[in-house]
């Protein structure tokens, strides 16, 4: 749920006594009629808090966990799990790792060339983030937990999924469910950035750098497939589409 | 005031006129065929255009048989057309197959019988003064009307199952609404078959759901080929490579 428009206010004078809501506009990046419109309907969504925060040079999650519906966050600090972090590895990058790998390999093609520096993993989130959060953390049962628990319908819960998106209330209800720490779902859904949410610099490389020769095969395949059907769904949509225009149109 | 008619007849009339520059360049001149038709169909049945012309025929509402069979020619090529973009083979083959052929000539021949069985001196648009002279001619002119549109019901029936698969899929939303439209305009065109035997109370209803129907068609077309040309603009491609890091292409139209 988006932070209440009173709380806000609260909150935006502590941080900022001295300073005019234009000012903070500007130096957010925020439309001063998208902040007008959140504070009269009452509902301040938690990107704008974001944004001021970084604007202020303050911590985005210390600020959301000074807010009454997200104090659970200061609570629990546990670190993202192995699983969690590769999967906000992109899936270009999970491929790259593969050859990476098979270079270097004994009798690979580039077993005598010393390893060029790999290229930095492309920082999260990535195209299929928040699925494949929720894939990493789910032990079959999670997405019903998450709907009972918030009351979010498993058909909307399951096309936030399938769009890449996750409001923060539902990352943090699905961290909750799953047992898992807070800032997973945050990074998953795009709200904060790694170093943000904590996440000690590589801890994504190192995470990778530990999955076996097998396990990574077997992730970047599935990555694959799932990407190839995508593809495929996109291409037969796009070929219904031309075809009625060039029928219809 | 004929209201509604002459609402159909500006929106064809607006729709076929933007549809102009296409049908010059050689783009889907059969589409350009249909509204062209739907225009006439809509001229005719305006009661002041009807009535000049149908004096000219020599006042024996020849015109209105005339119409008939017109609207006729633009449902079977809406059929055709509809199915083939839609890429319903069980439904164009219906429209064009057999069952198509026997439907469009028993659907001629029905109302080519009617028509004939009546007295039907004395211009008046939808026959309406031929079924207040009263006797045989009363009676017959609802199954006149009937008759004159089994045929548009019966290819929307086939059409609307793919529509409204259209109407459902995730293809662009302006496709979606168009078919959406032309799902309303099917839904009426089977519609009008029961209301034309309904009771003189249902007047209003019969009248909507006729002009209902020829809208319903014209704005989905004219919204299939808005979607094409705002989709032909250049805009930044949203490809899904892109987010996966590889080259795709969007969404653009070809043959422009």
């Amino acid at each position: 749920m988006p932070l209440p428009a009173k709380a806000f206010q609260h909150w935006l004078h502590d941080v900022a006594p001295a300073t005019s809501t234009a000012d903070i506009c500007r130096t957010s990046g925020i439309k001063r009629t998208t902040l007008a419109q959140q504070l009269v309907r009452g509902k301040v969504a938690e990107t704008t808090l974001v944004s001021i925060s970084r604007a202020l040079q303050r911590s985005p999650l210390q600020e959301l966990a000074s807010f009454e519906n997200y104090a659970e966050l200061a609570g629990n600090t546990r670190p993202p799990t192995p699983a969690e972090l590769v999967s906000q590895i992109a899936t270009m990058d999970l491929l790259r790792a593969v050859i990476d790998r098979s270079d270097s390999a004994p009798g690979g093609p580039g077993a005598d060339v010393p390893a060029a520096a790999t290229p930095e993993l492309s920082p999260a989130p990535h195209a299929t983030s928040v699925r494949n959060w929720v894939d990493a953390i789910d032990d079959g049962e999670l997405r019903h937990r998450v709907s009972a628990a918030t009351g979010v319908a498993p058909q909307n819960y399951s096309a936030q999924l399938t769009a890449n998106r996750l409001s923060p209330e539902l990352a943090v209800a699905t961290a909750r469910e799953a047992g898992v720490g807070f800032t997973g779902g945050l990074v998953a859904a795009g709200l904060i950035t790694e170093a943000e949410a904590g996440w000690p610099p590589g801890a994504r490389q190192r995470a990778l750098d530990g999955l076996s020769d097998g396990e990574l095969a077997a992730l970047a395949g599935e990555r694959l497939q799932t990407l190839g059907k995508v593809l495929r769904r996109q291409e037969h949509e796009q070929a219904q589409t031309e075809k009625i225009w060039e029928n219809l149109g | 005031m004929a209201i509604l008619e002459w609402t159909t007849l500006i929106v064809c009339g607006v729709v076929l006129l933007v549809r102009v520059p296409d049908a010059i360049q050689g783009r889907n001149r059969i589409v350009f065929g249909i509204l062209l038709l739907a225009t006439l169909c809509s001229f005719l049945s305006v009661p002041g255009p009807y009535e000049a012309i149908d004096r000219l025929l020599g006042g024996w509402n020849a015109t209105d048989l005339i119409r008939r069979y017109l609207i006729f020619a633009t449902v079977l090529l809406v059929g055709l057309r509809v199915t083939t973009g839609l890429a319903a083979v069980r439904g164009h083959r219906l429209v064009a197959g057999t069952t198509g052929r026997w439907a469009l000539g028993l659907s001629c021949l029905a109302v080519a019988v009617t028509f004939f069985l009546m007295d039907t001196r004395g211009s008046s648009a939808g026959l309406l003064g031929v079924s207040d002279s009263g006797g045989r001619n009363a009676g017959l002119v609802p199954y006149y009307a009937a008759a004159g549109r089994t045929y548009p019901a019966f290819v929307s029936l086939f059409l609307m199952p793919p529509l409204l698969a259209t109407v459902r899929s995730r293809l662009p939303r302006l496709v979606r609404i168009g078919a959406l439209l032309m799902l309303i305009g099917a839904l009426c065109a089977a519609l009008s078959v029961p209301a034309s035997l309904a009771p003189d109370a249902w007047d209003l209803a019969q009248y909507v759901v006729n002009y209902a129907a020829v809208l319903g068609y014209v704005l989905g077309l004219a919204l299939f080929w808005f979607s094409g040309l705002m989709a032909q603009r250049p805009r930044s491609p949203r490809a899904a490579l892109h987010g996966h890091g590889l080259h795709g292409h969007g969404l653009h139209r070809n043959g422009r």
